[in-house]
């Protein structure tokens, strides 16, 4: 459970926002970034800012900060920190207010650190600012800080630079930074989106527990509904620059009164979403700011709308104590499960039926430079001995941190990286022995996806030639029958004939994604490689895709190797799930296997790092996690390459490398110490 | 990566799925030149280029003067009268002057620029899709021509030909591709490792086809950009080639030759063979530099609109 | 970083190499016989023949070419047959006032462009930046020599304060002993670095705005002027030193020019010289010289970064 914060109720708030509107001018028009936003934050409280990208919710953390970008400024409203005025504050005495009583943390901490500055340097830079502290004193504060950041050996870490340091170090360095004066409030904006999961729970933890031992106010901005479900006290849901609702956490979840907020939890993936139904999903996507409708902002989208709700905006009003609302048409409590439709799962074949794919102990290390003295090659092992196979209509789901080796291995599947070793074999033919013509003919069975919709459109082509360049490729039917496949294809992903004509850069995201999916289907090929199809997309968005793909799978009986840092993605799309760590399959399953009964510390750690967007689980982290993060791919650990982080580790582990062992029929696991016992039977090589 | 949540500007470009109220659809050429023709100062600098081009080209056949005959009676004649801006040592008419001499230098520095870029064009995207060996050795030969002066071995070499807007034009070509190779090599590598190269190669697509229809048309933005400062390093150059001694030959002329000339005289106070045409000099080179920089801009807005 | 250091001196040596090849290959391309270019137009074809025979310049190209290089190691560039003098002794002569000329513009040019840079990077589009950006684009678009003629216009010929001839004495030091007759060609040397470095200092200086760790620094309370001179100056001007490597060139060209325009006696002055003379073992002698100049400059450029930045320096 999560411990109870301490707002005393004689408490006034340390930090109250009024009607706060900001606004950005650009070259060619002004943006209403945020507009009419009412917070207020006590001492020793969380409050969740909580909505989708672009909908104002930095711009509200840097409104406060005084630190809006070019061209932006405050147009109306009132911030008072401690009941002084910060809106028109001049930066003079502004300076003094930062680091020191208002502090914020940054969303990547990649690039929040100067780069030609010793963290010690960075991290004593306020103290010495604001306290006017001497030298010393401030290496001593640094020194303390880092130590309460849970930075081991902080001593030495004083003298590093910020590139020594892995993204969950960095983070904790900016956290030390940020609090090195005791702030009373914080603002933590999106801290831990650019971390791998499992160092997201230890952010987040360690996060909360400073809240509380300092004392201080925390405004936690987000995107994820697991986050603020699971650490904040309050949450105001932001949508298109104001905010549609505020509520406690547990009451928001259960019972929220805004359309926007019920669909917002509802599209959130869960562990527990039933495979067998279509995910929800919000149509459309938010307005544009610049040109924001009259009435409500989320009319376009609400299935409740009515005309007053496009013509007359809802003031923002007290529903009942502590939960105000902005809405004309209330909804009462989340969405039930059924209100989302049936879909037919894909059903299991009787039989087994012949593998589509084969991969067979894939491998592939790149050489990163000679050492000119030494002579010797250092490689970088990015995937070693990877095998599984994906039957016909199947979805095989590979989840893993970044820099586990997991797009490498997608793009050894598709033939555009040459494995060091091992195979594929697609639809009976190894990709190894194709060349030429042969290969390029062997393409049309083996599409990809790619993860990034802005990169893989080629931005000086029209979305007509886009579709159509597969066929040309290939030297597939006339000109005509290739505009008619066009056609055909663009209605499968739902978009209309007129975007023939348009540019790349006319479409949002998700659009694009529609797009990328449509040209992959269009030489009718076997198997859809997906690399992080739903990353870049926003979590209404997300959901759009996934259904159309669940769809098209079922239409055209279309086998996915999925490959997704989301669990949850994975969850929902994947028939077996393998799980990758460090370049190697540690262990592989259905999806029950893998999140139901795990055998596998790492993935067991994977699956509790994830927040479930329920305020009544417990939070991650409380188990036995993974406090370190990956290792460098350079020199894996020896033996078993998970050792460092196992909390199971013994000698055995570091001297000996183990083999994949049966635990279930087709659920094997690579671990000497597993969670459960291995069938007796088998003690197979994988 | 993870979802992207930054809120830089609070725009949302993303437009309703299900309506199909897109604006007017824009090419990216066309987005390009309606950023490009927003710039005030490219459509200045353009606005000079398209005069100083009529000016030297069409001026002489409006406002004809005797460039050809030397005259020792109206020697070094203040501005005035039948001549505008006064007339040179050897008695031609300066303003006409002018115009002939800025024939040379425009038409040098086009050729110039489009033979520079057209060899760095070609070397750069040959180094750029061999890679391995063949770029590490190509690159190294483009290292050691670059740590050699350009005016230098240019002015060697221009002390063997006669010179002419053609030999002008070729060895100045011939020692300026250095630039335009390394920038298209690195264009082309960085568009080789982009996720619709990939997704060409994964639907089957030839090397030839990727080449044609990805990596050119994609790199040409920056070959553009790349021919416009090359035009103003040229004319600066040919200007220097001139004033130095290497320009064109009586009774051909061109700025750089004109200046040197004026240099002398400039002591006895004949101001009007200097300013006139070291204006006509730096403002078309400045105009040339602008519309680069404009387009390199307007590019870039293309590219960071996505 | 000594493997990076060792790598790097590697490809030097192979740039320089190939230099040495190009000069050779022009001194050959260019004079013709060395024989004809000594015994002048009226001997006779015979005894051109005979004087390269003797001299071994009718060997193989690739014999010579080592020949050359042989001599180029014990550092010897050639001789000049048209003044009679070794082309190290007429380079030597020089080389102090071109290099005291030279440093002074260089690092005037870098103590002016680095501050405007990042002004005009820190206020943006105002109306400093504006006319700052409008000079250096006059500046960065004129000839060295107009420059030139422009200053001398001003300050020899309209208020005549300064002369219009460099200082003719042959001593190294006449930067500073006569700095009043030096001001016009340092000045001019310095004022076309200044509008390179600016414009690229301003860029640099931008890109650096953008970085998020310059928020950060905002975040915890140091004023704008602090981030500047604590946490921007450092990274903005760790591609300068790139750019001021790879401008050696365009330096000593400018300084050819200068020199040639203020007749100041230095290398730039003989190169021009020895352009109306065609006397081409003093020309590509100094070509190499420059060339290796060039190299080292880019060599000192790269370790000097690759030694302040922390992301290299254990590399």
């Amino acid at each position: 459970m999560k411990p109870d914060a301490h707002p005393t109720a004689d408490d006034g708030p340390v930090l109250t926002i009024e009607g706060l509107s900001t606004g950005i001018r650009l070259r060619k028009a002004d943006v209403a970034a945020v507009s009419g936003v009412d917070l207020h934050l006590r001492r020793g409280e969380t409050l969740g800012l909580v909505g989708e990208s672009g909908c104002g919710k930095s711009m509200t953390g840097l409104s406060v900060m005084g630190l809006l970008p070019p061209g932006g400024g405050i147009t109306a409203g009132s911030i008072k920190l401690a009941g002084r005025e910060l809106v028109g504050l001049p930066d003079k005495h502004y300076q003094r207010i930062r680091g020191n009583e208002i502090a914020m943390i940054f969303q990547d901490p990649m690039t929040s650190l100067n780069p030609t500055k010793t963290i010690g340097e960075q991290v004593a830079e306020p103290v010495r600012l604001h306290r006017g502290a001497s030298p010393k004193q401030a290496r001593d504060r640094a020194l303390d800080m880092l130590a309460l950041v849970g930075i081991a050996r902080p001593a030495e870490r004083l003298g590093q630079y910020p590139h020594e340091l892995s993204g969950g170090l960095r983070q904790r360095v900016m956290i030390a930074m940020a609090l090195s004066c005791e702030p009373k409030v914080l603002i933590a904006d999106e801290p831990t989106t650019a971390l791998d999961v499992t160092v997201q729970a230890q952010v987040l933890r360690l996060l909360h527990d400073l809240k509380d031992r300092l004392g201080m106010a925390m405004l936690l901005i987000t995107h994820d509904m697991g986050v603020i479900a699971q650490w904040a006290d309050r949450v105001s849901v932001m949508y298109a620059g104001g905010i549609v609702e505020s509520a406690r956490t547990g009451e928001l979840f259960t019972g929220m009164r805004h359309p926007y907020a019920q669909a917002l939890l509802a599209c959130t993936p869960r562990l527990t979403q039933r495979r067998d139904r279509t995910l929800f999903s919000i149509p459309g996507s938010p307005p544009d700011l610049a040109h924001p409708p009259a009435g409500c902002r989320f009319a376009a989208r609400c299935a409740h709308a009515t005309d007053r709700c496009r013509s007359e905006a809802p003031p923002l009003t007290e529903d009942r104590p502590g939960h105000t609302l902005a809405c004309w048409n209330p909804v009462d409590g989340p969405l039930g499960p059924v209100a989302a439709e049936a879909q037919t799962a894909p059903e299991t074949p009787a039989e087994p039926a012949e593998p589509v794919l084969a991969i067979d102990d894939l491998a592939k290390e790149y050489a990163t430079g000679r050492s000119l003295l030494r002579g010797a090659k250092r490689s970088v092992k990015a995937v070693s001995g990877v095998s599984f196979s994906v039957e016909p209509g199947r979805t095989f789901g590979l989840v893993g941190e970044s820099g586990c080796g997991k797009s490498t291995l997608a793009r050894m599947i598709v033939a555009l990286e040459k494995p060091s070793s091992g195979g594929v074999t697609a639809l009976g033919g190894e990709l190894g022995e194709l060349r030429g013509r042969g290969l390029r003919r062997h393409r049309r069975n083996l599409q990809m996806m790619f993860q990034d919709p802005f990169d893989a459109l080629d931005p000086r082509m029209r979305i007509g030639a886009i579709l159509r360049e597969p066929f040309a490729a290939q030297g597939i039917g006339t000109a005509a029958e290739q505009l008619a496949a066009v056609r055909d294809l663009l209605d499968e992903v739902g978009l209309p004939h007129t975007v023939l004509e348009r540019y790349p850069h006319e479409f949002s995201g998700g659009q694009r994604q529609r797009i990328a999916l449509a040209r992959a289907l269009a030489l009718n090929p076997r198997v859809i490689v997906a690399d992080e199809p739903v990353s870049a997309l926003d979590v209404s968005i997300r959901s759009q895709v996934l259904n159309l793909m669940r769809r098209l799978q079922a239409k055209h009986g279309l086998t996915y190797v999925v490959i997704s840092h989301d669990l949850t993605v994975v969850r929902y799309l994947a028939d077996t799930v393998g799980v990758m760590y460090l370049g190697k399959l540690v262990e592989i399953g259905s999806p029950d296997d893998i999140y139901l009964r795990a055998a596998h510390p790492y993935t067991a750690g994977l699956i509790a790092a994830i927040p479930e967007p329920d305020p009544d689980a417990e939070p991650p982290g409380d188990r036995d996690g993974m406090d370190t993060e990956m290792p460098s791919p350079f020199d894996p650990p020896s033996g078993c390459r998970f050792r460092t982080r196992c909390p199971r580790a013994q000698a055995r582990c570091a001297e000996e490398e183990p083999v994949l062992r049966d635990f279930d029929p087709g659920h094997s696991a690579a671990c000497h110490f597993p969670l459960r016992e291995p069938q007796p039977a088998a003690a197979q090589v994988g | 990566m993870t979802e992207s949540t930054t809120d830089k500007t609070g725009a949302p470009t993303a437009r309703d799925d299900r309506e199909a109220r897109l604006p007017d659809t824009m090419s990216g050429w066309r987005l390009t030149a309606r950023a490009f023709m927003e710039n005030r100062l490219a459509v200045t600098g353009l606005g000079i280029i398209v005069f100083f081009v009529l000016f030297c080209f069409a001026g002489p056949h409006l406002y004809t003067t005797d460039q050809v005959t030397v005259d020792p009676v109206s020697s070094l004649l203040a501005p005035g009268g039948a001549h505008p801006l006064g007339t040179d040592p050897q008695g031609f008419d300066v303003l006409g002057r002018i115009m002939r001499g800025g024939q040379a230098s425009l038409q040098i520095g086009l050729f110039a620029a489009l033979i520079a870029t057209g060899i760095g064009t070609l070397y750069g995207t040959v180094a750029g899709l061999a890679g391995g060996v063949v770029d590490g050795f190509m690159m190294r030969v483009v290292d050691t021509l670059l740590s050699i002066p350009f005016l230098f071995i240019v002015l060697i070499v221009a002390t063997r030909f006669s010179s002419t807007v053609l030999s002008l034009s070729l060895i100045l070509g011939a020692f300026s591709w250095l630039a335009p190779a390394r920038l298209v090599r690195a264009e082309v590598l960085s568009l080789r490792s982009r996720g619709f190269v990939a997704a060409a190669t994964v639907m089957g697509a030839t090397k030839a086809r990727i080449i044609a229809r990805h990596l050119i048309p994609n790199a040409l933005g920056v070959v553009i950009v790349n021919i416009t400062f090359q035009v103003a390093d040229a004319i600066i150059a040919v200007a220097l080639l001139g004033f130095l001694g290497f320009g064109l030959n009586y009774p051909d002329v061109e700025w750089g030759t004109q200046l040197s000339q004026g240099v002398s005289y400039l002591l006895g106070g004949s101001w009007w063979l200097i300013y006139p045409v070291g204006g006509c000099l730096v403002l078309v080179v400045m105009a040339f530099n602008f519309v680069g920089d404009a387009l390199r801009d307007s590019i870039d807005v293309r590219l960071r609109r996505r | 970083m000594v493997q990076y250091v060792l790598r790097r001196l590697g490809t030097s040596v192979v740039v320089i190499l190939g230099v040495s090849l190009i000069t050779f290959l022009l001194l050959h391309g260019m004079s013709g016989s060395p024989g004809r270019a000594i015994l002048g137009v009226q001997a006779s074809a015979e005894a051109v023949a005979a004087f390269d025979r003797e001299h071994g310049y009718d060997r193989s190209l690739v014999i010579q070419y080592f020949d050359y290089l042989g001599g180029l190691l014990h550092g010897d560039l050639g001789h000049s047959y048209k003044l009679n003098q070794s082309v190290n002794a007429l380079l030597a002569e020089n080389a102090g006032r071109t290099a005291m000329l030279s440093a002074v513009a260089l690092i005037l040019a870098i103590c002016a462009a680095v501050p405007l840079g990042v002004f005009q990077a820190v206020k943006r589009n105002s109306i400093g930046d504006n006319v700052l950006t409008a000079l250096t684009f006059v500046a960065y678009s004129m000839p060295v020599f107009l420059l030139a003629m422009l200053l001398i216009q001003v300050f020899a010929m309209g208020l005549g304060v300064l002369p219009a001839q460099a200082a003719q004495s042959s001593s190294d030091f006449v930067i500073f002993t006569e700095p009043r007759a030096m001001l016009l060609p340092v000045l001019t040397l310095s004022g076309i670095t200044v509008a390179m470095y600016s414009r690229y200092q301003r860029s640099a200086a931008l890109d650096q705005l953008a970085q998020d760790y310059i928020r950060v620094a905002r975040a915890k309370g140091l004023s704008m002027r602090m981030v500047l001179t604590r946490h921007l100056l450092r990274n903005a001007c760790i591609p300068l030193v790139t750019l001021i490597g790879m401008s050696i060139p365009l330096l000593l060209t400018g300084n050819l020019v200068v020199e040639s325009v203020f007749n100041y006696p230095g290398l730039g002055l003989l190169f021009f010289n020895s352009l109306n003379n065609q006397d081409y073992p003093v020309l590509l002698g100094y070509t190499l010289v420059a060339a290796t100049l060039t190299v080292l400059g880019n060599l000192v450029a790269d370790v000097l970064v690759a030694a302040t930045d922390p992301r290299t320096r254990r590399a």
